[in-house]
C-alpha cells in the first residue's frame, strides 16, 4: 500500500467561485477600529496599564515579538462599538477591531512602526452561520460577515525597510505571506499609513508587493515551488 | 535494484526509514525495499511498501562482528542501505571510515565534524550555535551557566533527548537519570532559544549537493516534533555555504539541519542529524523527492518523476494489518508497582550507545563550554574556582580539634564584600542620586555581618520589629532602618519612637494601615512607599497590578499617604532563582510600571529599594556594569529620584560563612567510592536543594586546601531522612580518611539563617 500510488494531481481552484470584488466593494468604505478616550482617568489608568503590562509580557524579548499576551487576556468575541478604553480593558472578550487597535497601540508604544491592517478572509458558510447566531445573540452587527467570508482586522508592523510583518491579533500569530486560499485563506489585506508622510510608498510582504490605504487582492502561491523542482531535476 | 532501509520505529518520535520507503516506492515502484530493524516491536516493520524485512536481533544482543561480514556482503552484492538511525551510522562508519559507494551515509569524520552541541561543521552557514556547557564542569560553574541563561537551557543526551531544568534541583534530577540511561556523565547544557522551528534537508553524494529543501514546522508534537509543515526552497544565501560544507565533509547521504528562526530572524543551529529526517516524505509531497534523488545518483538509474502535490503536509495516525510473518509480541508486564509499560528504544540503541562508546566509536563535541562559534567562553574544568580569602580565612582555624558540624565565619573575605559593596556604593553615586546599600538582616542576623553592613555604610532592612531591635542593638539608628515585608508589624510594641529611614507596605490592607498610623502620629518614616508584586514573574509579595482595577485600586490609596512624606518603590526577585538577564529586564520593567504610578498618582517616585537576591558571582562584577548602567538609566524614566537603595544581602553573606563536616565513613577498599557519611546534614545545609556548595578538602602531606572534582561518590548526611544527600558527583580526594574534615564554603546566607536543630537529641 502506499498514498503514493494511483494519486491524481489535487488541483482545487476556487477563484472562480469568490466574488472578492464584491466583497471588496462591500468593505470598501469600512474604516480600521479604533479605540476612543473618555479624556478622563479612567482611560487614562487603562491604557497605562496595557503598556506597562505589554513591557513586563514582552520579558526584554524583540519589539518584533507579537503581543500574544493580549489574546490572552481578551477572547475573541463580539464587541460594541464605540468601545473606551477603560470599557475595552474590563471586557473578557473583544473582537478583531479591539485586539487589533490595542496591538497596533502597544507595538508603536515599544517603538514599532505598526500600521492598521484590514483583512479578507474566506472561512465557510457553517463557521459564518456560527459566528452570526453568537454575534446576533449579543445583539452585535454582523456586517462583518458576507456568506463564508469575512471581514478581519489586524496590523502591519515594519521589520525592515519597506518589508512588513502582519499580525492577526485574535489567532495571536503571524500572518504568512504565502497564502494558498481555502478555509481560512487571506483573500485581499489593506494596509492603512494614512498620512504619515514616512510611511514607505509600496510595502514588501512576502513576495507581494502592497500599496498603502488600498485593498490589495492576494495572490495565491500554487505550485511555484514543485514547478521549480521539477525544472530544476530537469523533468 | 535492492535498497536496504532502516530505522523504521513509528512511535511518536519516529524514525525516517518508512518516509523513505514511502518516498522510494513512489520513484522505484520496481525496486526491493528491504527494512531493516532491530526490534520486532518497531510498527513499522508492518509498512506494506516494504517488500522484503531483515529482522535483527535488538542492538544489546547482536554480535556486532558477524553482522559487520553481512552488512559487507549486503553493500558488496551492489545492495544500497540508506541508514535512518543515527547510531547505526556511526557503526557503519567504523565499518567504512571513509564509506563505501553503495552505503549512503555519511564518512566518519564527517560524523565528528556535526556532533552535537559545537558542530564544527556550521562554519560558514548563516546560522548561530546556542551557548553550552558540559556537565563534566563542576556544579559551581554549571549552575553559573544556568543563571547567566535565566534557567531557560535543556539538558541534552549525547545523541537524544532533551530534557529543560529550570532550577538546580530539576537539573539534577535529570543529570542523574539521563546519565544513567546513557551510561555517560558527558551530557551537556545548551540555552533555548525562542522562535520558530525550521530546517534544512539535504541529500549528497560524495560531497556533491544534489538537493535540498527548507521546512518550517506548523504543527508540531508533544515533544516537539514535526507534526505538519511546509516546504519551500533554500535561499542561495544557505545553499552556497552549504555545498562548500558538504564537499569538505565529502557527505554522503540525506542530511537535517535543524535551526530555530529567533524574533531577529537570527537562525540559530540545534543539531545536524546525519539522515533524512521522519518528515522526508513530506519534501515529497512538495515534489523533491530527496531519496529517490539519492539514489538516483548513486546507482544512475532514472528515478520515476515525482509530481508534486501540495507544499504543505501534515500527519495522520494509520492502523495498519500486522504482517503474519511478524505477529505482534506479548506486551511485558508492567514491573510491581509501576506505572504503564515503558517501552522507550525497543531496538536497545541505549545499549548500542553504550556499546559503541566502550568501543570508542563515538564521542561528543563539546566539551568545556561554549557557543561554537568561535568564542570559547571557559577552560574545561572538573572542580570549581576558590577565592584565596576562603583559604585565608580558614588558616584562623585548627580543624582537626574542632567538634563538628561547626559554623566558620571566613572574617577576611566577609570584611572585603561589605567593604567593596560600600566603595561601589560611593563610586557609583552621582550628585543627583545617592546609592546606598541595604543589609537584609534576615540573610543572615549574625551580629558580625549586621556590625560590617555598620562599618561600612549600609542601612538595616528589617522584615520584623525583632529585626529592627536587632539592628539597633548592634548600633544602628532608627533613621538607618527599613522596615519591609507582609509581617513587618509583628511582634507588636516594638516599633521605635523615632523617625524612621523607610517603610514599604506590601499590600493595600498595609498601605492604608500605614497611612492611618501616620496621620495619628504613631509611625514616623522619611519615606513611605509600596513593594509591587512582579508581573510576568510569580511573587507572593508587594502589591499586584495585574488588572487595570489593581491599579486604579494602588494609585487610589498612594492617595492616602501624607504628602510631607517622601514616596518611594521597592521591589524584590532572588536573580539567583530568575537568572541574571532576566533579573535586569524585570528591573527595566519595573521602572516602566513606577513610572506609571508615579504619573497616575502624581506622587513623585524619590526612592528606589532593589532587592535582588544575588548570587555572589553575579553582584555587580567588574566585567559586568550593568548596575552602573541602571543608576544612570533611572533618571531617564523616573527624574525625580534621589537615592537607590542596593541590597546584596545574599551577594555578600553566603561567601562569608563555610560549615565544616567531618567524615564518618565509607569503604576504603572500594577502588572507586560511591558513598560516604559526613556528619552534617541538610539540617545545616538546607540551601543544598537550590544551589551547589563549594567543598574544600585539605591535603594531609602538604596541608594544601583543594575544591573536591566532579566524580563519582555521593556525600550522605547523617540524618535518617531519604534526601538527606549534601553532595552528589564529587571525587573523594586520594588518600582521604574517615576524620578528615570536609569544608562547605557559601554556606553562609540562608543555609545559616534557616538552618535547623534535627537528629540532636
Amino acid at each position: 500500500m502506499s498514498l503514493a500510488e494511483d494519486r491524481v494531481r489535487i488541483e482545487v481552484d476556487e477563484t472562480d467561485l469568490i466574488d472578492i470584488n464584491a466583497a471588496i466593494e462591500k468593505w470598501q468604505h469600512f474604516p480600521y477600529s479604533t479605540l476612543t478616550h473618555h479624556g478622563k482617568r479612567c482611560c487614562t489608568i487603562a491604557r497605562e496599564w496595557v503598556f506597562s503590562m505589554d513591557y513586563s509580557q514582552l520579558n526584554g524579548g524583540s519589539p518584533l515579538t507579537g503581543p500574544r499576551w493580549l489574546r490572552h487576556k481578551f477572547k475573541w468575541g463580539p464587541s460594541n462599538w464605540p468601545l473606551r478604553w477603560c470599557e475595552a480593558v474590563e471586557r473578557k472578550e473583544l473582537d478583531c477591531g479591539a485586539h487589533a487597535s490595542l496591538a497596533h497601540e502597544v507595538f508603536t508604544a515599544r517603538g514599532v512602526k505598526s500600521f492598521p491592517a484590514q483583512f479578507i478572509q474566506q472561512f465557510s458558510e457553517d463557521a459564518t452561520r456560527q459566528w452570526c447566531e453568537k454575534w446576533g445573540c449579543e445583539g452585535v452587527s454582523t456586517h462583518w460577515v458576507k456568506e463564508d467570508l469575512i471581514y478581519h482586522e489586524g496590523c502591519a508592523v515594519i521589520a525592515r525597510g519597506n518589508e512588513i510583518k502582519v499580525w492577526d491579533p485574535s489567532a495571536g500569530w503571524w500572518v504568512n505571506p504565502k497564502q494558498f486560499g481555502g478555509y481560512g485563506g487571506l483573500l485581499a489585506i489593506r494596509i492603512f499609513t494614512g498620512y504619515d508622510r514616512q510611511a514607505p510608498e509600496q510595502l514588501t510582504w512576502g513576495r507581494h508587493k502592497v500599496t498603502p490605504n488600498q485593498w490589495h487582492k492576494v495572490e495565491r502561491a500554487r505550485g511555484d515551488f514543485a514547478l521549480a523542482a521539477a525544472a530544476a531535476s530537469g523533468k | 535494484m535492492r535498497i536496504y532501509i532502516s530505522g523504521l520505529y513509528s512511535g511518536t518520535n519516529p524514525q525516517p526509514g518508512i518516509g523513505i520507503t514511502r518516498s522510494l516506492r513512489q520513484a522505484y515502484p520496481d525496486a526491493t525495499l528491504v527494512g531493516v530493524e532491530y526490534s520486532n516491536r518497531s510498527s513499522g516493520i508492518h509498512w506494506t511498501d516494504l517488500d522484503e524485512l531483515w529482522l535483527q536481533r535488538p542492538w544489546e544482543e547482536l554480535n556486532l562482528d558477524a553482522y559487520a561480514d553481512e552488512v559487507r556482503e549486503v553493500l558488496e552484492s551492489g545492495a544500497f542501505w540508506i541508514s535512518g538511525f543515527d547510531l547505526e551510522i556511526m557503526w557503519l562508519a567504523s565499518l567504512y571510515p571513509e564509506g563505501h559507494r553503495n552505503m549512503l551515509t555519511p564518512p566518519a569524520a564527517a560524523l565528528r565534524k556535526i556532533s552535537k552541541p559545537a558542530v564544527e561543521a556550521h562554519k560558514g552557514l548563516p546560522v548561530r550555535i546556542p551557548s553550552f556547557i558540559s556537565t563534566e564542569n563542576s556544579d559551581w560553574d554549571i549552575h553559573t551557566f544556568c543563571r547567566q541563561h535565566d534557567w531557560k537551557v535543556w539538558l541534552k543526551g549525547p545523541y537524544y533527548e532533551a530534557v529543560r531544568t529550570a532550577s538546580w534541583d530539576a537539573f539534577e534530577i535529570v543529570r542523574t537519570t539521563l546519565s544513567r540511561a546513557w551510561s555517560t556523565e558527558k551530557l551537556f547544557l545548551q540555552t533555548h532559544v525562542s522562535g520558530y522551528e525550521e530546517s534544512v534537508c539535504f541529500c549528497a553524494y560524495k560531497g556533491e549537493l544534489i538537493e535540498a529543501v527548507y521546512m518550517r514546522k506548523r504543527e508540531l508534537t508533544e515533544e516537539g516534533k514535526t507534526w505538519a509543515g511546509d516546504v519551500t526552497e533554500v535561499s542561495e544565501e544557505f545553499l552556497k555555504p552549504l555545498r562548500r560544507v558538504i564537499k569538505e565533509l565529502n557527505w554522503s547521504g540525506g542530511a537535517e539541519l535543524e535551526m530555530v528562526r529567533d524574533p531577529q530572524e537570527q537562525l540559530w543551529l540545534l543539531e545536524c542529524n546525519p539522515r533524512f529526517p521522519a518528515w522526508i516524505h513530506g519534501s515529497t509531497i512538495a515534489g523533491r523527492n530527496l531519496p529517490a534523488l539519492l539514489i538516483e545518483r548513486a546507482s544512475g538509474v532514472p528515478a520515476k518523476r515525482t509530481e508534486a502535490v501540495s507544499e504543505e503536509f501534515t500527519r495522520v495516525v494509520l492502523e495498519v494489518p500486522v504482517r503474519s510473518q511478524f505477529p505482534l509480541p506479548p506486551l511485558p508486564e508492567p514491573l510491581p508497582g509501576g506505572i504503564g509499560h515503558s517501552l522507550k528504544h525497543p531496538s536497545g540503541s541505549l545499549a548500542l550507545a553504550e556499546r559503541l562508546t566502550k568501543l570508542n566509536i563515538i564521542e561528543t563535541n563539546g566539551n568545556g563550554n561554549g557557543n561554537g562559534n568561535g568564542h570559547k567562553a571557559g577552560r574545561d574544568k572538573g572542580a570549581p574556582e576558590v577565592p584565596a580569602s576562603f583559604i585565608e580565612d580558614l588558616k584562623a582555624y585548627r580543624l582537626e580539634e574542632m567538634e563538628t558540624p561547626a559554623w566558620l565565619f571566613l572574617e577576611s573575605t566577609a570584611q572585603s564584600l561589605f567593604k567593596r559593596a560600600g566603595d561601589l556604593a560611593k563610586r557609583l553615586s552621582t550628585p543627583e542620586i545617592k546609592v546606598t546599600n541595604g543589609y537584609s538582616i534576615k540573610t543572615n542576623p549574625d551580629e558580625r555581618l549586621i556590625r560590617l553592613a555598620h562599618e561600612n555604610g549600609f542601612m538595616a532592612e528589617a522584615i520584623s520589629l525583632l529585626e529592627v531591635q536587632k539592628a539597633l542593638k548592634v548600633g544602628f539608628k532608627p533613621e538607618q532602618v527599613i522596615l519591609n515585608g507582609p509581617g513587618k508589624w509583628w511582634p507588636e510594641g516594638l516599633l521605635p519612637k523615632e523617625r524612621l529611614h523607610a517603610v514599604f507596605c506590601d499590600s493595600i490592607a498595609d498601605l492604608r494601615r500605614t497611612a492611618s498610623s501616620m496621620e495619628r502620629r504613631e509611625l514616623k518614616s522619611k519615606i513611605v512607599g509600596i513593594r509591587l508584586r512582579t508581573p510576568n514573574v510569580y511573587s507572593r509579595f508587594g502589591i499586584p497590578v495585574d488588572s487595570p482595577k489593581s491599579l486604579e485600586k494602588l494609585i487610589d490609596t498612594i492617595e492616602l499617604l501624607p504628602t510631607d512624606t517622601a514616596f518611594g518603590i521597592h521591589f524584590h526577585m532572588a536573580s539567583s532563582n530568575i537568572g541574571v538577564s532576566q533579573w535586569w529586564h524585570l528591573f527595566e520593567s519595573m521602572l516602566r510600571w513606577c513610572r506609571s504610578v508615579e504619573a497616575l498618582s502624581g506622587r513623585p517616585v524619590e526612592y528606589l529599594d532593589l532587592g535582588g537576591g544575588w548570587f555572589p558571582d553575579d553582584w555587580h562584577t567588574e566585567r559586568d556594569d550593568r548596575f552602573a548602567s541602571a543608576v544612570h538609566r533611572v533618571p531617564e524614566v523616573l527624574r525625580n529620584v534621589k537615592q537607590i537603595i542596593s541590597e546584596p544581602g545574599k551577594a555578600i553573606a553566603q561567601p562569608s560563612m563555610a560549615l565544616a563536616f567531618r567524615l564518618l565513613e565509607f569503604d576504603e577498599t572500594e577502588e572507586e567510592v560511591k558513598e560516604a557519611v559526613v556528619d552534617g546534614s541538610i539540617a545545616e545545609l538546607p540551601m543544598h536543594f537550590f544551589q551547589p556548595h563549594r567543598i574544600l578538602h585539605r591535603d594531609a602531606r602538604t596541608g594544601e586546601w583543594r575544591p573536591l572534582k566532579r566524580g563519582k561518590t555521593q556525600l550522605l548526611g547523617r540524618l535518617c531522612m531519604e534526601h538527606d544527600i549534601v553532595a552528589r558527583g564529587v571525587e573523594l580526594p586520594e588518600g582521604a580518611q574517615v576524620g578528615d574534615v570536609l569544608v562547605f564554603c557559601d554556606a553562609g546566607a540562608y543555609d545559616r539563617s534557616m538552618s535547623y536543630v534535627f537528629g540532636r537529641g
